[in-house]
């Protein structure tokens, strides 16, 4: 278990990374998400000991390993532009750690070649090893950065944006291999991304971070359906988001009139699933439980197996909805067209001034 | 060796180890710097202050006394083959950087911007630096049986058909001391401008000739512009070895041409420690000038 | 396009021409270095074609009235002095590149006082030298007084040329390393070092040109004992003879062979890590 306390480092004078506190727990495949400029890649380089913070701590099984150079600290770290050796064969570069580490290395050789086949074998690199490591591709690249320091058997496995470089093909495909790769090894992993959806597909927990700092910890099916602040909801990239003012139980945003459920008298923001709104004939409005807006057509993006249509809201923001093709046959909209778009009151979220999301209790029955 | 990358191993608050790993790693540097620093200052820096304090040394015919006199200096600027040197010093200067920026770019424009392939820049590089293999001192040597009133420049020209009498001033001159000098140094200004040039992106030029530009605007806009440190880096290194000259004139001018160069190596050579020391200053303080308006120009440092 | 074309053509001829004013110089030194000897001058016409003066330099011609280049202890001197000044400044150059890899306060002034070894010439440099050690008595050697400004001009050249490798180096490579667990020394030995080598082979091989044919310093501080190129700069004053020129035709030779040398070292250093391709592993040290 590694855990981190109070951890602060700034640059310049700039914060990058604000009291800071972490549980890593033993054997799980933690996500961290934050948009660039969040203090991600910070917050790697203070746990791997390449940068030292100013205050704060880190445990490690309970060791203090703060002040621990980056050659002691037992982790592994997989960087975003995988740094391999380039004067090594695959093979060397994934045997380097085994061979020269200066706590317990192997020295017998068979040793060494026994363990190299095997994670070659494990992260899909058979055949490879006496290549050179500019003979082969991007994502074999990825796989030896993987393996040269799965196969030093870390504590904890940091990983900085391990599939940013890949195609999306092959990025899809890595997703499944590391859940797979992990789960065979039982080692955590510390994934970092500024992908939302990379984050919530892989992790068994995630931490959303901004500007230094966590504003959500949980699961990523709660982090996704309840987004703890009104930034979360922007970074997971499903919702739609307004802003208005509540004035006698009515949030007022455009020609949006919502009335807000009991715990709502705060609300300045309120967010809408992309795959919530249905398409409403015009007129229909007004049934209860049920909230509406007017907005105009703007264009729409097949994506396969579902459709989003973009529109402009009467408050000026666009306002996304989705349409998934297995449930409902796509609508062919033209330009300018004004639609009446229309969800449940209970399918929303709300959030007041700071941001934060209010709990509120719908009236049961209002349906 | 493993000193700066120690950044790991710095302290946050407190901790057993720390202190000791914090002073590696502020001063880490510091040692890794320290022989260099110590070497320049003991090796440079002190014989530069030594020599402009030697040149208010009191010189006699014989010997030479540490009471601080500005005779020496009064004697320079009085003397009118001293001061003329300094002025010769730096007509010639001048005269061979203009030359060897004006005989180098082309050259320098076509290694860098014309031939694409690595290969075939690098085989053009290579070929300009083996004349270097030579002595210097035989290189120079050399442009005499070439300039001479019988030399092969002569030979052939006479041969052509272009002249019928040998020209005779090519040797023994001013003018043999610069074609020499042009000649010596032209690669340092070739090296730098072709090394720039062929960093140029070769999409902006493409942009630009989309855009209708023609090629003396691209040249003029983008590709001179872009070769401009190198120029002033070529025009450093032929201002260092110009203005410190002396051996191209004393073999090729048959000592009628005398640089500041010539006269501290004639001074030291009949122990005048002082009346030298006072030139080495002069010279020193000229090529101060020259170096610091050249990096006002350019950023040294950046460009690596 | 038709325009750049033509240019291009222009250019190249151009060049051509600029490649042939380089090497004139040499092949006039070529010719004349077949001069016949020991009455024929280092002037135009052959009198007649002989290997003589070749001999003369490597000591098998007969005694004559012009005195042999002093190849024996001279060039050794020259050699010595630029093997040491080539260890020496490239060690320096490494070090102090090294430290420049991190930011620290006051690096412009080092930078410059390193560079500054280079921009000083020559002649103020060894007449600086001279000053001081004719005031405190230092006795001026090769070894000594000009061993030290060897290096205090080649060593620029070696730092700046490590500063561009280290520039170019990447980082992360090293950070890798040490995730790994391997500490920063070995790390250096491993995974540095072999990245940085061709760079420091170049560094080594620019100090070692640099001060094999340097002489303004070594004018001035060298004393009595002359390196080759003071040897040359002595038959300034007297007569020169074509034995000069076959010396230089044979230095460039010898220039060639080292190149082959550096060449060799290079692509064995490229073969070397192939060689791992084919499953040859290096031992652990």
């Amino acid at each position: 278990m590694m855990e981190l306390r109070g951890l602060s480092k700034s640059y310049d004078g700039r914060s990058a990374i604000a009291d800071l506190s972490l549980r890593v727990e033993d054997d799980e495949y933690l996500t961290l998400l934050g948009p660039s400029g969040s203090g991600k890649t910070t917050l790697l380089r203070l746990v791997a000991g390449l940068d030292l913070p100013e205050h704060g701590r880190i445990s490690l099984n309970g060791q203090d390993i703060t002040a621990l150079p980056t050659y002691r600290r037992g982790l592994g770290f997989v960087q975003q532009n995988y740094a391999l050796f380039p004067h090594m064969s695959v093979a060397d570069n994934i045997a380097f750690g085994l061979r020269n580490r200066v706590e317990s290395p192997v020295s017998d050789e068979q040793e060494v070649e026994r363990r190299v086949a095997a994670m070659m074998d494990l992260v899909g690199l058979q055949g490879l090893g006496n290549r050179m490591v500019g003979q082969i591709s991007g994502g074999q690249k990825q796989r030896v950065s993987l393996a040269r320091t799965l196969i030093t058997e870390p504590k904890v496995c940091l990983l900085d944006e391990p599939l940013g470089a890949l195609d999306a093909n092959l990025r899809e495909r890595m997703t499944v291999e590391l859940r797979n790769i992990r789960q065979s090894l039982g080692v955590t992993f510390f994934h970092v991304t500024g992908n939302e959806s990379e984050a919530l597909a892989m992790g068994d927990r995630m931490i959303v971070l901004d500007e230094g700092r966590a504003i959500q910890v949980a699961p990523p099916d709660e982090i996704f359906d309840r987004p703890a602040t009104v930034r979360v909801a922007k970074f997971v990239n499903s919702y739609n988001i307004l802003e208005g003012g509540v004035t006698d139980g009515v949030f007022v945003c455009g020609d949006l009139r919502l009335p807000v459920p009991d715990g709502g008298a705060d609300t300045r923001y309120i967010a809408v699933r992309y795959d919530t709104p249905s398409f409403e004939a015009e007129g229909t409005d007004g049934a209860a439980g049920q909230a509406g807006l007017t907005a105009t057509f703007l264009t729409s993006e097949f994506m396969g197996s579902r459709v989003v249509y973009f529109f402009r809201s009467e408050a000026g923001t666009v306002f996304e909805v989705e349409r998934h093709l297995s449930r409902s046959d796509p609508e062919t909209f033209t330009g300018g067209d004004r639609k009446r778009l229309g969800w449940p009151v209970s399918e929303t979220l709300f959030f007041d001034g700071n941001g934060d999301r209010l709990v509120v209790t719908h009236a049961r029955g209002a349906a | 060796m493993s000193l700066s990358e120690t950044a790991g191993a710095k302290m946050a608050d407190g901790g057993t180890e720390a202190p000791k790993q914090a002073f590696w790693v502020r001063n880490g540097h510091f040692l890794l710097l320290a022989p260099g620093v110590v070497w320049m200052i003991l090796f440079l820096v002190i014989p530069l202050i030594m020599m402009v304090y030697v040149s208010f040394w009191t010189q006699t015919t014989f010997a030479i006394k540490s009471d601080l006199t500005t005779k020496s200096w009064v004697t320079f600027f009085a003397s009118e083959t001293y001061f003329g040197a300094l002025l010769r010093t730096l007509r010639i200067w001048l005269t061979v950087l203009f030359f060897t920026l004006l005989i180098g770019y082309p050259t320098a424009l076509f290694i860098g911007q014309f031939v694409r392939n690595k290969t075939v820049q690098t085989i053009l590089l290579v070929a300009c630096v083996i004349p270097f293999w030579t002595s210097f001192l035989i290189r120079v040597l050399a442009w005499r049986p070439m300039l001479g009133k019988e030399g092969a420049i002569n030979i052939v020209l006479q041969k052509i058909g272009i002249i019928s009498e040998p020209i005779e001033v090519l040797l023994f001159t001013e003018l043999s001391v610069i074609i020499g000098m042009v000649q010596i140094y032209v690669v340092f200004m070739v090296g730098p401008i072709a090394f720039m040039l062929a960093r140029i992106d070769e999409s902006l030029i493409e942009a630009a000739r989309d855009l209708g530009a023609s090629a003396w605007t691209i040249f003029r806009k983008i590709i001179f512009p872009l070769s401009l440190p190198g120029v002033v880096v070529g025009a450093i290194f032929v201002s260092v070895m110009v203005l410190g000259e002396f051996a191209t004139a004393a073999a090729l001018s048959g000592r009628k041409v005398n640089l500041l160069g010539n006269i501290i190596v004639t001074q030291v050579g009949s122990l005048k420690w002082a009346f030298a020391a006072v030139v080495g200053v002069i010279l020193t303080v000229v090529m101060a000038i020259v170096i610091t308006t050249l990096l006002r120009v350019v950023n040294l440092r950046r460009e690596l | 396009m038709h325009r750049l074309t033509s240019l291009r053509w222009i250019l190249a001829f151009y060049t051509a021409l600029f490649i042939i004013f380089l090497y004139g110089p040499f092949v006039v030194m070529a010719i004349l270095s077949f001069q016949q000897g020991p009455e024929g001058g280092p002037q135009f016409p052959i009198i007649e074609w002989s290997t003589f003066w070749y001999k003369h330099v490597l000591g098998f011609a007969p005694p004559s009235r012009i005195a042999p280049l002093p190849i024996g202890e001279a060039l050794t001197r020259s050699l010595t002095l630029a093997f040491a000044t080539m260890v020496v400044s490239t060690l320096l150059g490494t070090l102090t590149a090294q430290a420049f890899r991190t930011r620290f306060k006051g690096s412009g002034v080092v930078f410059y006082l390193v560079v500054l070894g280079m921009m000083v010439p020559g002649v103020l440099l060894g007449l600086g030298m001279a000053l001081v050690a004719d005031q405190f008595g230092i006795q001026r050697t090769w070894w000594g007084t000009a061993f030290v400004l060897h290096v205090v001009y080649t060593y620029p050249f070696a730092f700046l040329v490590m500063l561009a490798i280290f520039n170019r180096f990447d980082r992360s490579i090293e950070e890798a390393s040490w995730a790994l667990g391997v500490p920063p020394g070995r790390t250096f030995r491993k995974v540095t070092f072999p990245m940085i080598f061709p760079g420091v082979l170049s560094a080594m091989l620019f100090a070692l040109t640099l001060s094999y044919d340097e002489f303004p310093r070594t004018l001035f501080t060298g004393g009595n004992q002359v390196t080759m190129p003071i040897a040359i700069y002595g038959t300034f004053a007297v007569e020169i003879h074509p034995n000069l020129f076959a010396f230089g035709v044979l230095t460039t030779l010898f220039s060639f062979a080292l190149l082959v040398v550096y060449g060799t070292l290079m692509s064995l250093s490229i073969r070397r890590a192939r060689a791992r391709v084919s499953g040859i592993q290096e031992d652990v040290t």
